[in-house]
């Protein structure tokens, strides 16, 4: 036997390997795969419970399939999005493989054209329907799982239970310990259903909302991102905020007594989803593909969104253990009548314009 | 004779010649009136790279941003400049950084002062060198580094409101506002300022104090009519360096302003990377550059250079 | 210094101060690093070395503190001649346009940082070289040739004229003549200068936001960005890694040209 086909025979065995190591995750095109291997794929990730739960579900897994790398690259979501435009436009190499991405900012990107499309992905078949994103040909980007901005707070700052409205966002009380995110992501509609407006003022008269904004900055919340919530509670600076229920259960998990709660007005509910931006070398967009294709997994939606405490799009995963019947993980379709949706279009046509209001109401 | 010379003379020499030769090809004796701008030439391109990204900026801030494409349009306007004057938050944002700039220029300039007067000043060697490093070290250690230092020591449970709860005290809001920010420029600015200042007092004889306070002077008015004012240049040099890099700067409004104090340069941040805006974000450099220009140019009109001005010894 | 009670008291209360306010950081940053708590607080839970431990694991900062190495490099590569002959051109040669040249040459320090990042981010992504590491160089040295071209001002001006002249009398060619009388006397001019270039382009943060992306990272904004989410330890023992860069730097500048040299009026 030459050398070289005992190199070859290597190079075979070392590909079972591989794929048994995969499991039964059925990935028929790595067996085919000729595409060169890169050294590694760079996924943005947002930080905290995120980035922990996207390694330990979806990245260190692959890598033990595959033998890429993941490095996770933390630079904000709305950051990212102009580097890899200005990538695509100038054809460039784009600064990141996959982009996790919440669905508005993603369809953004698809309706300017920086995504590939993601339809011939295997694993696409037998998800549930909202992995498939609203009002966009085929799959510019898949939707990965949903989740809830939910009220999160401190019980020894509430001996009287659960916040019931919330109003208590702008309780003098908690005045300089109540939180948002910094663009008001996730609390834009409820403002205005707070400040007295109704669901069908959303999105053309947003003023009630604003005007609740008002109120609330008089209040001096902190204004951060899903990691500085944690630390927030975990410091105890804060006793009240707004934000994904997964940073309220990470400071839980690390000793803290947080709680959250869906207050009568009602908590956005909205998706994640991945995408693969346009302009990769060849090899590396089909592993960069491969990457997403192996998020939509049943092992890796398993493990991903059960650290996250999110429902994902594959169906028939149990909830966690900690989170069965919590308002923070909707499965039914009476546990979404609490929540508030707003359609994609809807967002990706406002919610830059309510952004820029925040933006323009807390710097003012 | 001639090959067992060259045998005798060092390698260095030879290459030596070999340069003068090489010098006389490229650049033969007529240019050698030029010889200034080929010393210049290299920085001037270099500079120049600076200037040509200026004429990209100035270029996209005349064009709007097409929301339905998130590109900018084609054609050239002015709404991008009617956005600033329009929208009252880039003016409370403009009135806060300026506000920022002169509250940090006046205090570092009254900390300043004293530091280089007595770093001059002083008789020993010891303390000399101490209050040298005492200025390198901060300034050798980039702004994100001790804009993080400022964040552990003044952070909700940092190390001052750990020691206000241990004797029974409430805790401070000491952080994520503006007073914070206004802290950490200060800190940050004092090396750049006692360095400019200090070449004005070492240049002030002193003799000139000595006989201020022979003639009955006490050190108060000695210092106001005698060191201050000789030491204008440096002032100024100080006042221009820290005003502007105040009025400029992005890491503390950010890092310890906790993003409700914005300053323009975050601003400008924000309008490239928040709201995809580089129209908006190149009209506001545009106006931070303009606004920045004309400070400093009344000040060196009013005040002449200072110690920024290049000194000029031609032969 | 002289002079009254009142006067001391006053002045070094002040100065005592300063020094207070420009080194708390440093301590309390070194002081936090040796934690053995999970998380930063003053004083630290506990003495250990886990947080260095760990950083010497991470290869994320490995790799970034090694293009902050490679950047630094190239920044003072280009500054050393750059710098050097621009300054002896403008303080030595009698030019047309003398004041615009001090102008044009000052534009680095004259733009703001923001908006020199953003316009190199546009021209460097215009000619297809934005996320490359070297530009990233480039771009630091454009910012802070002003350092330069000072320090080695001030040695061209301390230089006496007439021994450039009295070389030229004795027969020396011009290269000679450069390389024996002007570049040993500019010399401390010249290694201030590349130091600070060094140092600075070491610390350099905002430019550098603009024209990185994670294949290209360097370290103060890999700190940035670790700031901005979550405050380890880990950061603080990277802190210390500056600290100790800036110490001996000083150590450097002090055994080489002397802290004093400062000190010189202008």
């Amino acid at each position: 036997m030459s050398k070289l086909s005992k190199l070859k025979a290597d190079r075979r065995s070392i590909l079972k390997a591989g794929t048994a190591a995969a499991g039964l995750l059925a990935m028929p095109s790595i067996l085919m795969a000729e595409e060169k291997k890169p050294k590694e794929i760079i996924v943005r990730a947002w930080g905290g419970a995120w980035g922990d739960a996207l390694k330990a579900g979806v990245a260190d897994p692959f890598t033990a399939a595959t033998g890429i790398k993941v490095r996770m690259d933390f630079t904000e979501d709305n950051e990212i999005k102009p580097k890899i435009w200005a990538a695509v436009d100038q054809g460039r190499v784009p600064p990141i493989h996959v982009n996790w991405d919440t669905t508005t900012n993603a369809t953004i990107s698809a309706l300017r054209g920086a995504t590939v499309d993601l339809s011939d992905l295997s694993n696409l078949k037998g998800l549930l329907p909202s992995a498939k994103p609203k009002g966009l040909e085929g799959y510019p980007l898949v939707n990965t799982y949903a989740y809830v901005y939910v009220c999160a707070y401190r019980p020894e700052a509430f001996p009287d239970g659960p916040p019931k409205s919330w109003n208590v966002l702008i309780d003098p009380k908690f005045k300089g310990r109540v939180a948002l995110y910094d663009d008001g992501i996730g609390f834009n509609p409820i403002s205005v259903l707070v400040g007295g407006g109704k669901l069908s003022d959303i999105p053309d008269h947003m003023e009630k909302g604003y005007e609740f904004y008002r109120k609330l900055k008089a209040n001096k919340p902190l204004l951060g991102e899903d990691a500085d919530f944690t630390t927030w509670f975990q410091k105890g600076e804060i006793d009240v905020a707004c934000t994904i229920s997964v940073n309220a259960r990470e400071a839980q998990q690390k000793g803290i007594n947080v709680k959250w709660t869906v207050p009568q007005e009602g908590c956005k509910v909205d998706t994640d989803g991945l995408w693969v931006p346009k302009g990769l070398p060849g090899n590396e967009e089909y592993w960069a593909k491969e990457f997403v294709n192996f998020a939509l997994t049943r092992e890796a939606q398993q493990k991903w969104c059960s650290l996250l405490g999110l429902p994902p799009v594959y169906p028939g995963i149990e909830p966690p253990k900690d989170l069965v019947g919590d308002p923070s993980y909707p499965t039914k379709p009476e546990d979404f009548k609490k929540l508030i949706s707003i359609p994609s279009p809807v967002l990706v046509k406002n919610q830059p314009i309510w952004f820029a209001k925040f933006n323009e109401i807390f710097q003012g | 004779m001639q090959s067992r010379n060259s045998k005798n003379i060092p390698a260095s020499w030879k290459l030596l010649d070999l340069a003068e030769r090489l010098l006389v090809t490229i650049w033969p004796a007529r240019l050698n009136k030029y010889v200034g701008w080929g010393f210049l030439l290299p920085a001037l391109l270099l500079v120049g790279i600076l200037l040509i990204g200026l004429g990209y900026i100035i270029e996209y801030s005349f064009h709007e941003l097409d929301l339905a494409t998130y590109r900018l349009k084609a054609e050239y306007s002015l709404t991008n400049y009617h956005t600033f004057i329009n929208r009252p938050v880039y003016l409370h944002i403009l009135g806060r950084t300026m506000l920022a700039s002169i509250i940090v220029t006046i205090i570092t300039l009254i900390l300043a002062f004293p530091y280089a007067y007595m770093l001059v000043r002083t008789r020993s060697a010891m303390m000399r060198k101490f209050l040298l490093i005492a200025l390198f070290l901060p300034f050798f250690i980039g702004q994100v580094v001790r804009a993080y230092g400022w964040l552990i020591i003044l952070g909700k449970q940092g190390f001052v409101n750990s020691i206000l709860t241990s004797i029974g005290l409430p805790e401070l809001d000491l952080i994520y506002n503006f007073q914070a920010i206004v802290f950490g420029l200060i800190q940050y600015m004092l090396p750049f300022a006692i360095l400019l200042i200090i070449p004005a007092i070492t240049s002030i004889s002193e003799d000139f104090e000595l006989a201020s306070e022979g003639l009955g002077a006490n050190w108060v008015s000695t210092f106001r009519h005698v060191v201050l004012p000789m030491a204008k240049p440096g002032l100024v040099g100080s006042f221009v360096v820290v005003f502007t890099l105040t009025m400029t700067d992005f890491a503390m409004p950010e890092i310890l302003g906790g993003g409700t104090s914005d300053f323009i340069a975050n601003a400008i941040y924000d309008s490239f990377f928040q709201i995809s805006n580089p129209g908006l974000g190149a009209a506001l450099s545009v106006l931070l550059v303009a606004i920045g220009s004309i400070i400093v140019t009344a000040i060196f009109y009013f005040a002449g250079t200072g110690t920024l001005g290049i000194r000029q010894k031609t032969r | 210094m002289r002079g009254p009670v009142s006067k001391k008291l006053i002045l070094w209360s002040l100065v005592w101060f300063s020094i207070i306010t420009m080194s708390l950081p440093t301590i309390i940053i070194i002081g936090a690093s040796f934690t053995s708590g999970e998380m930063i607080q003053f004083p630290p839970e506990g003495f250990s070395l886990r947080w260095y431990q760990r950083l010497w694991q991470l290869d994320d900062f490995q790799q970034a503190l090694l293009r902050t190495f490679y950047v630094s490099v190239i920044c003072t590569i280009i500054a050393i001649p750059v710098g050097t002959l621009a300054a002896i051109a403008t303080v030595r040669y009698r030019m047309r346009f003398q004041k615009t040249i001090q102008v044009y040459l000052l534009l680095p320090f004259t733009v703001p940082l923001v908006v020199s990042g953003i316009s190199m981010m546009l021209f460097f992504g215009e000619i297809r070289i934005l996320g490359q590491l070297w530009p990233v160089g480039v771009a630091l040295c454009i910012i802070n040739i002003p350092f330069m071209i000072w320090s080695v001002s001030a040695s061209v001006n301390s230089l006496d004229p007439e021994l450039e002249n009295a070389a030229y009398n004795c027969g020396a060619p011009p290269v000679q003549a450069f390389l024996t009388v002007t570049l040993p006397a500019v010399m401390p001019g010249v290694i201030t200068g590349s130091l600070l270039m060094f140092i600075l382009a070491f610390n350099e943060f905002l430019v550098s936001l603009f024209l990185t992306d994670s294949r290209t990272v360097t370290l103060p904004v890999q700190i940035y960005n670790s700031v901005r989410s979550v405050i380890t330890p880990d950061l603080a023992a990277v802190s210390v890694l500056y600290i100790v860069f800036a110490l001996l730097a000083i150590w450097l500048l002090d055994r080489l040209v002397g802290l004093e040299i400062f000190l010189r009026s202008k």
